[in-house]
């Protein structure tokens, strides 16, 4: 459904997205997860062609993002992590509006509007000005509107930032069901890693622009057959010369390395070239007790002043 | 079209739910027109009547002295108000601060034998003025003439009666000689290009004036929406629907064009019949009401344009605010609206067309006080609309960058 190539993107010439590589299958619910300033904004402001992108290939259901935007932005929407209503409209007033920018009129827009409420229930406070509304409510609303012209991708920023368990338990349910009755392809972009691992069928960590493990939930979580090895920092041309070994996934503080056939030879080259740039290893590790053991391995985000 | 209903029906509920814009929209303009009018009303009333109050303390006493007192009596100009004719020159001055008089005089003792010519040339003057020193030279001057020619009439009448015999005689008709020289004055106002022109009373300048400025402040709940849209994600989602910029910018340019028709009528409305009420004249139209909408569209044109691009410029509504409202008063202040432009020094006057507002309040002032049409109109809604057509480039330019991802949102 979406394939992305080596995708790059500089703000000032500095690289907030680092050769992307990434593929997300149709019906799926993919989890970006990643601490605040990884990367997942851009990414998902890309794929959705808010803002271009630098270098790189990106194919939406076969479309290509530099010709087919047009066609490639009917078939999906973006939920943003800050509410991207209008405060003053009630609910019913902005779901008019902005399913009237949708190109929905007449029956079509009532319909559309009615299921968007069903789904959201957001029947009480339909009538009410927005700015009114409860956070919970406001999160509702603005994954609501995302709904109405019935994407086919929806692409989901931080949908339950600031508000209760109980909000955030009905807004995650709220999207398994729309993914399972509509078949909507979900990308899902969360620093929260528990809700990661309860929506997700695919996990990607993205970490200082790059993507640093992608695969299944359950491969991710059952990593028992990668071996962790964190270290202080690694640098770009380290990072480099890495690059040829297969079976490794390497991030800026640690690197995981498959057990596969090549994990004897592989870690030879490594230990060797840890002590010729005099990498100072901290800590060695099999496999994770959850996702958030493997996100702090990987990204050490706790040490880390964003 | 369901889009555009949308965008234009969205733009309305937003700015009418916006108590601070409409305040400053609607409120802000009417409370400066209606106080205006009426503090400005005597400084532009150059042709009204004028009335000075005046106290008389009249030590003579005689026929002549009370006939000068009754000769002044009768002219509106004058509002003499007699004191006791012993009242000594310290009592007068007393009365003078206690209530307010600028003026007072006395006719002395000996001002009737001076009416006569029977003084002999002795130092004494026959009437003596005081004067508050606060009252301007023209008002002194005026009085002081009032005065001289009474007393010059009547030592002249005086003159006369004393040798009616010898005129008869002579043949020279007493009645014609007495004849005030004044009614033989005629006063014709005359105007450039010989056009019907209205004096530019308080309303009538102040109306447009403060019209122009307020239509200006649109600047204010644009920024706040535009500004919003950006801050709170809405732009992104727009960005995202794929909403052409140009399509965003027309959704804001015509209800607010609307918003400023509305201005216009209702402070044309408050000028014609809340003013009156007050106190102040009323104000009225010109005749080209296609002058007029002319010069209503051109400077709402260039008040939105300009408002666009502070909102695009700007990063938060408080920067936008603060750099619109600073904007607007300076062009208001240099333009003409808060000081009339025909009573600042010729410098001044053409530094004040260097103001898009001052190209407004001209082409309005055309429209109310010169019974100007299209044509007088045009050259200033040009000026308007290219003023605006330069703001709208920039703003696109803005717009371009920000979608393209070159300027961070």
């Amino acid at each position: 459904m979406i394939e992305i190539a080596h995708l790059y993107k500089f703000y000032d010439q500095r690289p907030v997205l680092n050769d992307v590589t990434l593929s997300v299958q149709e019906g799926s619910i993919m989890g970006l997860l990643g601490p605040n300033g990884a990367g997942k904004t851009t990414l998902v402001s890309i794929l959705t062609g808010i803002i271009p992108k630098d270098r790189g290939q990106v194919f939406v259901n076969g479309w290509d993002l530099d010709k087919d935007l047009k066609s490639i932005q009917s078939q999906c929407s973006i939920v943003p992590q800050s509410f991207a209503f209008y405060p003053t409209l009630t609910a019913y007033e902005n779901l008019l509006y902005f399913g009237a920018l949708y190109g929905l009129d007449g029956r079509m827009l009532k319909a559309r509007i009615d299921r968007a409420v069903d789904i959201g229930s957001l029947q009480a406070f339909l009538h009410k000005k927005a700015e009114k509304c409860s956070g919970g409510m406001k999160r509702r609303l603005n994954l609501a509107i995302g709904l109405l012209h019935n994407p086919r991708i929806l692409y989901l920023d931080e949908p339950t930032v600031g508000v209760d368990t109980q909000s955030r338990n009905y807004i995650l349910e709220m999207i398994k069901k729309i993914n399972r009755e509509q078949n909507t392809t979900i990308i899902y972009a969360s620093h929260y890693m528990d809700e990661i691992e309860h929506i997700s069928d695919d996990i990607a960590i993205i970490d200082e622009g790059r993507i640093i493990l992608h695969d299944r939930k359950e491969a991710v979580l059952t990593h028992t057959g990668k071996v962790s090895i964190q270290v202080e920092s690694l640098s770009t041309s380290f990072c480099d010369r890495l690059k040829h070994l297969e079976g490794l996934q390497i991030g800026p503080k640690g690197i995981l390395v498959d057990r596969n056939e090549r994990f004897h030879t592989n870690m030879m080259q490594l230990f060797t070239l840890f002590e010729q740039e005099h990498v100072e290893i901290k800590d060695m590790t099999f496999g994770y007790k959850n996702l958030e053991d493997l996100f702090l391995t990987l990204t050490s985000v706790t040490l880390r002043d964003r | 079209m369901n889009k555009i209903i949308q965008i234009l029906k969205k733009e309305f509920l937003i700015i009418g739910r916006d108590v601070h814009s409409v305040a400053v929209l609607f409120i802000m303009p009417a409370v400066f027109i209606l106080i205006m009018s009426l503090a400005m009303r005597d400084l532009f009333d150059i042709h009204a009547p004028v009335q000075i109050n005046i106290l008389v303390v009249d030590q003579d006493g005689g026929p002549i002295s009370k006939e000068f007192l009754n000769n002044l009596d009768k002219l509106d100009v004058l509002a003499i108000q007699k004191l006791d004719p012993n009242s000594t020159v310290d009592q007068i001055t007393r009365r003078m601060f206690e209530k307010d008089y600028k003026f007072a005089f006395i006719l002395t003792d000996r001002f009737s034998s001076f009416v006569e010519n029977k003084s002999g040339g002795q130092d004494q003057k026959p009437l003596m003025l005081m004067v508050n020193p606060t009252v301007g030279t023209h008002t002194q001057l005026v009085l002081k003439n009032i005065l001289g020619s009474n007393l010059a009439k009547m030592r002249v009448q005086t003159f006369i009666r004393s040798h009616e015999k010898w005129l008869a005689l002579a043949g020279i008709d007493k009645q014609k000689l007495m004849e005030p020289v004044d009614t033989s004055i005629g006063i014709q106002y005359v105007y450039k290009n010989k056009q019907d022109y209205k004096i530019p009373s308080a309303v009538q300048q102040s109306v447009p004036a403060w019209l122009v400025f307020s239509m200006f402040f649109i600047v204010i709940p644009i920024s706040n929406t535009f500004i919003a849209e950006r801050t709170q994600g809405t732009l992104l989602r727009l960005k995202s629907i794929n909403i052409s910029k140009y399509y965003l910018l027309s959704g804001k340019i015509v209800p607010y064009f609307l918003m400023n028709l509305i201005q216009v009528a209702l402070m044309i409305l408050i000028g014609m019949y809340v003013v009156p009420l007050l106190g102040g004249t009323a104000f009225t139209l010109g005749s080209s009401w296609g002058g007029l909408l002319l010069i209503a569209a051109s400077v709402s044109f260039s008040a939105i344009a300009f408002a666009l691009l502070i909102a695009s410029i700007a990063r938060t509504t408080e920067q936008a605010t603060t750099i619109g409202a600073v904007s607007n008063i300076i062009f208001g202040a240099v333009g003409g609206i808060m000081i009339p432009k025909f009573v600042m020094p010729d410098f001044m006057q053409r530094l004040s067309n260097l103001s898009p507002m001052s190209w407004g309040l001209e082409g309005f002032l055309d429209v109310f006080l010169r019974n100007g049409d299209i044509r007088d109109v045009l050259p200033k809604a040009i000026l308007l609309l290219a003023f605006g057509m330069v703001m709208l480039f920039f703003t696109a330019r803005i717009l371009n960058k920000e979608f393209e991802g070159k300027r961070v949102l």
